[in-house]
Parts: C-alpha cells; structure tokens; sequence
C-alpha cells in the first residue's frame, strides 16, 4: 500500500514537472479568477464596500473552493483522461481495487496542488494586504473537508463511469460548491443549524474560517460533527463508485468515453 | 495443469432495445508455453471475451480461471495476468519507459526496488535501455509497442494477453514482436494471441480458436488444422517452360506418360496427385532443372474465411 502510494506520488510529481508550464498556467488562473470575484463583489457593493473580517473569510473560501473543487473534478477527471490516452484499463488490470489507485492518485495530485494553492494564497495575501492566521490545528478541519470533498469526487467518479461525459454536471457542482464553502453556516441556529452540520463539507470550512479569519481556537465538538460528516459522505461516494464500477464491469462500458 | 481455464462464457448486451449475445458459450484453455490464436472478424466477440478473461466485463454466465483464481472474485488473480490490449496505447506517453515499467510494476503489486531491477533488466533485453529516459511519445510506434510488451510482464504473469501486438508496425518491428512473442512463450508463459494478420497467426500459434458471432467455430491444433484442410496434391515447377519445341525435344511419349500418371501440365507447372505418383513423374522429367517442389498446403487465412463462410450461409 505505502509502495502504490509512494508511486503515485512519483508519477503526479513527474507529470507536473514535466509539464510545468500547466501547472504555472493554473496557479494564474487561479488567482485571476479570485481577483476577478473580488474586484466584481467590490463593483456590485459599490466602491465603499468594506469587507473587514468577511474579506478573511471570502480569501480562505475561496482557497478552499479552487482546492475542493480541484479534489472533486480529479477523480471523474483521471477517469476521462486515461480513457482518452489508453491507459484506464491498465489501472484496472490490478491487484489494487480501483478505488486505492485511484485515491492514491488523488493524494499525490492533491499534495502537488496544496503546494501550489499555497502560492496563490501568498499572492492573494500580497495582492489584498489581508494576512491570514495559520495554525497547525487548520490541519484537522482541512481534513474533515478533504475527506467530504473525495467523498463527492468518487461519486461524480462513479457518474462518469456510468455516463461518460459528465462535465456539465460538474460546472453546476463548481457554483453549488462555492455555496457550500462560503455559507457561513457557523452563524446559524436552530433547525438552519442542523441543516449547516448535514450539509457536506461546511462544518469543516466554518471551522477553518473561525481558526484562520476570527482567529478563534479550535471547538472540538464542532470538529467531531465534522469529521463524522466528512467520513460520511466519504464512505457515500466509495460505496457510489464501487456500485458504478461494477454497473459499469457488467454493461462492458469501463473504458470507452 | 492450464494457466487460463475459459468455461462456457456468456455475455450479452440491449443495444436500443435488442438483445444483442456478443459472447455464447465460449470455452477453451490454454497452457503454459502455448500460444492460442484466437481468431475472429470484427464485432465476433474477441475483445468481449478477452476482457472477460481480464474482470474488465462480467460474465453473464460462465467462469474464467487464470492460474486457478478467478479474476472477477479474486483480485489477486490479476498478478498472473498481463496484458496489451488493442486500440489502447497501454503506457503513459508523458512518462519514459523507466517511469511506466516502475509504475506499473508497482501497480502490479511489486515493491519499488524489484520493480526498478525488473524495469533495468526488460529494458535490456527489449534494447530500449538507450532510451530509457526519453519520453514516450518520441519513441517510434515499434519501441511503443515493445514497451507495452515489456510493461505486461513487468510482473512475470503466467499468462499474457496480446491482442493485436503487430497492428501498425513496420515490417522490421513486427519481426521483432513476432520474435518477442515466441521467446515469452518458450520462457513458460501461456499466450493468448489475437490478430487479423493470420500469416502471423499461423506462424506463432501453437492451437487456433475461431470465433464467430460470438461462438466458436473451431478450434484445432494450428498444424492438424491446416494439414486436414491441405491436399495430397504435389505441384513440380520446372525452370523453362513446357514449350511445344520443348516437348519435341522431350519426346511425346515421355509427355503422354506424364498425362498417362493424370498429372495436369500448365505452362511451367506440373501437377501430380500423391507421392508414389511424384517420383514417376520426377523418373520422367529427368534429366531436367527443376525450380520447386511443393505440396499443395492450405493456409490459415483459406480456412479461416472457410469457416466464417460456412457459419455465415448456415
């Protein structure tokens, strides 16, 4: 298991060395797409639109929206991929279940992509003149909607398989995605705030919000409603693509997009 | 003991409301050191079966044993399987050839350092090792297809899946593939082998299996096959033809008693029936320069269409 891992991280480092140009690429769209959600907020509110402690907010679901959503497209977006190049079928030919290849794969990508969010966090950071606060504790919320957000990415995985082509989807997943990370759902009360803690993925962002923009210390039971959440729609999304897998094995659609 | 065991496979599909039966009843074996050719027109139910055989598709009936595990019930099975499969490039054109045999060997179950001793020493024995570190999609469409071959069997599997590993290649890769397939196979592995190059085919095949609408019309060890569609006809080319002032010179009995054997003269051609009647006629053509001998032999592609023929008008 820990060779299959090291090997995907080799293969994701390869294949963005190689081909750093793309990387680079994304890093500024990336950060043109955040300053053009800015500066359009800053057009609609009218030039004295003040942001304080929302700016904070916004900056840190925005990262976490560009890295959400590049965990969820990832999964449907390796399936697509090997399909068009040839190799797909090969990643099933394994010992390995499809599932650890490709969340293996998804790590190695995501570790690569976390380090270039990190840069576009830093331009941001320079661009606005907002310093956010880190803390080492931002890494158990950060987990609790990484594990929501692969959840949902082995379930749009599992689309693909099953209907190929499912891009549109995902452009509409992308704007739901941008609700359900920027929601600040850490203000609601009541039934809206069972709501917040059901919904996927935005117990994890307000906490991350509370921790990195309000500078809050962590709430454990808020952290543990998280995770459950995150292990939850995780579990969802495996159960998903495994029944689609085998849809798919049984309708002889594997490969074929 | 056989390294894939095939047992009455059965698929179908609903094309636009139809039931469509791609794969009926199909069964074979194959052992270790064999080739099975398995033969087939487009759309007869080859690439079905194959990924059957690979868990890529369920059967709807019947049962697949590679090494006596079943691949779609047990995935270790899988590590007894390699396979090149057709229309798919099977490598990574972004990676070198170093980088996709560790991958895969990886991904094949091998820790990494057996996988990268494996990798030096396939590298070495298909000559890629001088382009070990260029990226793939420079390499020639021959060394693409070696290194798919060698990628397969990064895991040593028992049993190997080529399905058409010479389609595109140049005259001199496919002799290298061809050479390639002979060597895997002498090493012990079983080989499944299909192609639409049946010269190929008869060539490298141990046992032929056709298969047509998704049945098998035949399946045969390759040389009884074509000796059973050969005949006992012997045909004699002379180097100068049987002119008329020729046969004059020959003399007209000796032409009489070749007509007399009821051999067939065609310009520079006779033909005799069986092997006692061969040497009479050799006895009679003497002293003259013979350019070939050689018995009427049926080639794979005659019996192949025969096949495919028959299964269509009945």
């Amino acid at each position: 298991m820990l060779e299959l891992l090291i090997a995907q991280l080799k293969w994701s480092s390869i294949q963005y060395r190689r081909y750093a140009s793309e990387a680079i690429g994304g890093v500024i769209a990336l950060t043109a797409t955040f300053y053009g959600l800015f500066l359009s907020a800053s057009y609609i509110g009218g030039g004295s639109v003040r942001f304080g402690d929302r700016l904070d907010s916004v900056i840190v679901g925005y990262v976490l929206w560009s890295l959400v959503i590049f965990i969820m497209g990832g999964i449907p977006g390796t399936l697509q991929r090997e399909a068009q190049v040839g190799t797909l079928e090969q990643l099933f030919i394994s010992p390995f279940n499809a599932t650890q290849i490709l969340l293996f794969r998804a790590i190695g990508d995501l570790i690569i992509q976390t380090f270039l969010i990190s840069i576009v966090l830093i331009i941001i950071m320079v661009t606005t003149g907002r310093w956010l606060s880190f803390s080492p504790a931002l890494i158990l919320p950060f987990i609790t909607v990484v594990l929501g957000a692969y959840g949902i990415a082995f379930a749009a995985g599992g689309l693909a398989l099953i209907f190929k082509s499912i891009q549109q989807l995902l452009g509409i997943f992308n704007f739901a995605l941008l609700f359900l990370l920027t929601i600040p759902t850490e203000t609601w009360s009541g039934t809206q705030q069972v709501l917040g803690w059901i919904l996927p993925m935005t117990t994890g962002a307000g906490l991350l919000r509370d921790l990195m923009a309000r500078s809050q210390p962590l709430a454990l039971p808020l952290l543990g409603l998280a995770l459950l959440n995150g292990l939850v729609y995780f579990a969802l999304g495996v159960s998903l693509f495994r029944w689609a897998e085998r849809a798919a094995k049984r309708r002889g659609k594997l490969a074929g997009y | 003991m056989h390294v894939l065991e095939v047992q009455s496979l059965q698929k179908s599909y609903r094309l636009s409301g139809k039931v469509v039966e791609a794969v009926r009843d199909v069964s074979f074996n194959i052992s270790a050191q064999e080739v099975l050719a398995f033969l087939g027109p487009n759309g007869a139910g080859k690439t079905t079966t194959i990924k059957m055989i690979a868990g890529l598709i369920v059967p709807d009936r019947g049962s697949v044993a590679i090494a006596g595990r079943n691949p779609h019930r047990q995935p270790n099975a899988l590590r007894s399987l390699g396979a090149v499969l057709e229309g798919n490039r099977n490598i990574y054109w972004r990676l070198t050839p170093e980088e996709n045999l560790e991958y895969f060997g990886v991904l094949r179950g091998l820790s990494g350092r057996v996988a990268r001793q494996r990798a030096k020493v396939l590298l070495d024995r298909f000559d890629l090792s001088h382009k070990r570190k260029t990226t793939v999609q420079t390499l020639s469409r021959g060394m693409q297809q070696k290194l798919a071959i060698a990628v397969a069997l990064i895991h040593e599997p028992q049993l190997l899946l080529l399905d058409e590993p010479t389609l595109g290649l140049d005259v001199e890769a496919t002799q290298t593939v061809k050479q390639l397939v002979r060597e895997i196979a002498h090493e012990g592995r079983a080989i499944l082998l299909t192609t639409h190059q049946l010269d190929i085919a008869e060539e490298l095949s141990d046992r032929v299996a056709i298969i047509n609408k998704g049945k098998i019309v035949a399946q045969e060890n390759t040389v009884d096959l074509i000796r059973q569609f050969s005949g006992t006809v012997y045909e004699i080319e002379l180097e100068d033809g049987l002119s008329r002032d020729f046969l004059e010179t020959l003399g007209r009995d000796r032409f009489q008693k070749l007509k007399s054997l009821g051999a067939l003269i065609e310009k520079n051609c006779i033909y005799v029936r069986e092997t006692e009647l061969l040497y009479q006629a050799l006895d009679i053509l003497k002293p003259l320069a013979i350019a070939r001998i050689e018995k009427d032999q049926a080639n794979l592609t005659d019996i192949f269409l025969k096949f495919i023929r028959e299964d269509y008008y009945a």
